[in-house]
């Protein structure tokens, strides 16, 4: 049993951030939350999700999971205005969702969870510098080093207590340099990796431009940003493995 | 090429790229190298792979191409090399030998007549084989890409099945049912072609037809393997239902009345074939993209834009780490 009213922004936010990585996933319906873990097929860009059941107006289940293609899902909640609330009940019977907003009734068909690609562990990192950042200047360093390279270097210089972007090009460079007083918090350690910008677009548009995100790096290391959602309720994070830099 | 028969025994079921990530494949070089040569051959233009000098190269092409779809899954291959040929076997290769000739003629007759292109391009690539070039060519390849190889003592197969067996790789690659009989606990058949790949099992093939691995050999033996004519009449069905009621291979030859020569010596180049310990490989895997290149381009002029989408692929996802790597 799954029987759930949610506002229309919170689920499309949640599936947002999903989506970007996967067309397909399981959700969990947990007692006291609604989660999605899911790796992207080439095991680059994880996402580990959590809709508290404080987000919904009202939530009730007795557990299990559902398998759903995301872009399907997406599509239907994207034809509810702002703040409208959509309800979501499963029919046991036939495995189906039913979806209803505003007098509109989506029958959606599930997806057997078996058939979707396993859920992934969680690698296990010990991330020597944090940085706590707005959403907006992520936007800044990923549009900036777009315009140049398909691949963006981000660090941590501890001695100049500093959070840096640098993107080269063949032509062009991009350096962008956030101290202490640009950040809403810094743990500085010695870190510098390189990511795929094809990845970290995608999650950037998962992330609102207020959004407070916190993300962990390490020296050649994957990148962990964590940040919340649904004025708390929901908790979102992201995980990039780094590309291999050459000399 | 091993006994397609063998399917019906077999438990296989289909195996999505993206559950093999992380795993290590042992891979049978010629059986793989052997349908890219195929293809490229079928629909490349000669001219393309043949150098001035007229030798042919479209094994490299075949590598290029080849390559990438195990990187992009975070699959680490593993070519392992043929060599030196079974005795019993010749039989089985001097028979390849002479149907190859056999479309050689064809070939010629086709390519004087009226034959149209599709005809010559089939016949074509029937006619390839792997040459001296092919073999050294493509271990060249192989190396500046930094992708592992093992020379196998006899048949490729049998290493990379001995290999799989003593958990030094996660599978077995061939589409030689064969692998099956050599013990490789899974298989993967498919890797050259698009869709997914199938896994195929070897103790649940056991558990099904509850038959030993010996009694699974002699079965194949009768109804036929590269090393031997099978006994006329016996089919999967009935040998399974033989080896069950008689036990082993000589008991059901005796109930026939049948004989097939060597078949101890058949027997152990499945359940004991030579192969060696003396193999050695680092599976992360740095390439030199721009040897490489050089390699194909210039050494063997290859034109660029026939393989620039395939070094591209295999730099992009080179490069790219995968989570796995830190759970």
């Amino acid at each position: 049993m799954f029987k759930a009213i949610v506002s229309a922004d919170t689920l499309g936010a949640a599936l947002d951030s999903v989506g970007v990585l996967v067309d397909e996933c399981k959700i969990r319906l947990e007692d006291e939350a609604l989660t999605i873990r899911a790796v992207d097929p080439a095991n680059v860009g994880m996402v580990d999700l959590e809709l508290s059941a404080n987000a919904f107006e009202s939530y009730e289940t007795d557990g299990g999971v559902i398998g759903v293609n995301l872009d399907r899902l997406d599509d239907i909640v994207g034809m509810a205005d702002s703040g409208q609330l959509v309800h979501l009940e499963l029919d046991e019977e036939t495995r189906k969702l039913h979806i209803s907003l505003d007098g509109l009734e989506y029958t959606l068909a599930l997806i057997d969870p078996d058939s979707i690609r396993q859920e992934p562990d969680l690698p296990d990192l010990d991330l020597a510098s944090e940085v706590v950042i707005e959403g907006a200047d992520i936007d800044r360093s990923v549009t900036a080093a777009d315009m140049v390279s398909d691949h963006i270097a981000l660090g941590v210089d501890p001695d100049a207590e500093q959070f840096y972007v640098d993107a080269e090009g063949d032509t062009d460079d991009v350096h962008l340099e956030l101290g202490r007083e640009d950040l809403i918090d810094l743990t500085p350690g010695e870190a510098r990796s390189l990511f795929s910008l094809d990845y970290l677009k995608d999650m950037n548009k998962a992330i609102d431009t207020d959004a407070e995100v916190t993300m962990e790096l390490g020296e050649e290391f994957p990148i962990k940003m964590h940040f919340g959602f649904a004025e708390g309720d929901g908790h979102v994070t992201f995980m990039l493995a780094p590309r291999i830099q050459s000399e | 090429m091993g006994n397609a028969d063998i399917r019906q025994l077999a438990v296989i079921e289909p195996k999505p790229f993206e559950e093999l990530a992380g795993s290590v494949v042992a891979i049978d070089a010629h059986n793989w190298l052997y349908r890219y040569l195929t293809t490229t051959v079928r629909f490349t233009s000669g001219s393309i792979y043949t150098t001035d000098a007229g030798r042919e190269v479209p094994n490299l092409i075949g590598v290029v191409q080849g390559l990438p779809k195990f990187f992009e899954a975070d699959v680490t291959p593993i070519f392992v090399f043929d060599g030196g040929v079974t005795d019993l076997k010749e039989d089985e290769v001097e028979s390849r030998r002479e149907q190859r000739e056999r479309y050689e003629d064809e070939l010629e007759a086709a390519r004087a007549g009226e034959a149209d292109a599709a005809e010559v391009s089939t016949l074509e690539s029937r006619t390839q084989r792997l040459t001296e070039t092919i073999q050294t060519t493509t271990r060249e390849l192989l190396g500046l890409l930094d992708v592992p190889v093992v020379e196998a003592p006899a048949e490729g197969e049998a290493q990379a099945a001995y290999m799989a067996r003593y958990g030094d790789v996660d599978y077995a690659g061939s589409e030689d049912y064969d692998a099956l009989l050599l013990g490789a606990p899974y298989t993967l058949r498919g890797l050259t072609s698009k869709g997914d790949p199938e896994c195929m099992y070897f103790e649940r093939t056991l558990d099904e037809l509850g038959l030993t691995w010996e009694q699974l050999v002699d079965a194949a033996i009768l109804m036929g393997t590269d090393f031997n004519e099978g006994i006329d009449g016996i089919g999967p069905k009935t040998a399974v239902k033989l080896l069950r009621e008689h036990g082993d291979l000589w008991a059901v030859l005796d109930a026939r009345g049948e004989s097939i020569p060597n078949a101890d010596r058949i027997r152990q180049l499945f359940l004991e074939p030579a192969v060696t310990d003396g193999y050695d490989y680092d599976t992360e895997i740095t390439p030199d993209m721009a040897a490489a290149r050089r390699y194909v381009t210039d050494t063997w002029e290859v034109p660029a834009e026939e393989v620039e989408r395939g070094f591209e692929r295999i730099e992009e996802s080179v490069v790219q780490t995968g989570l796995d790597r830190w759970s």
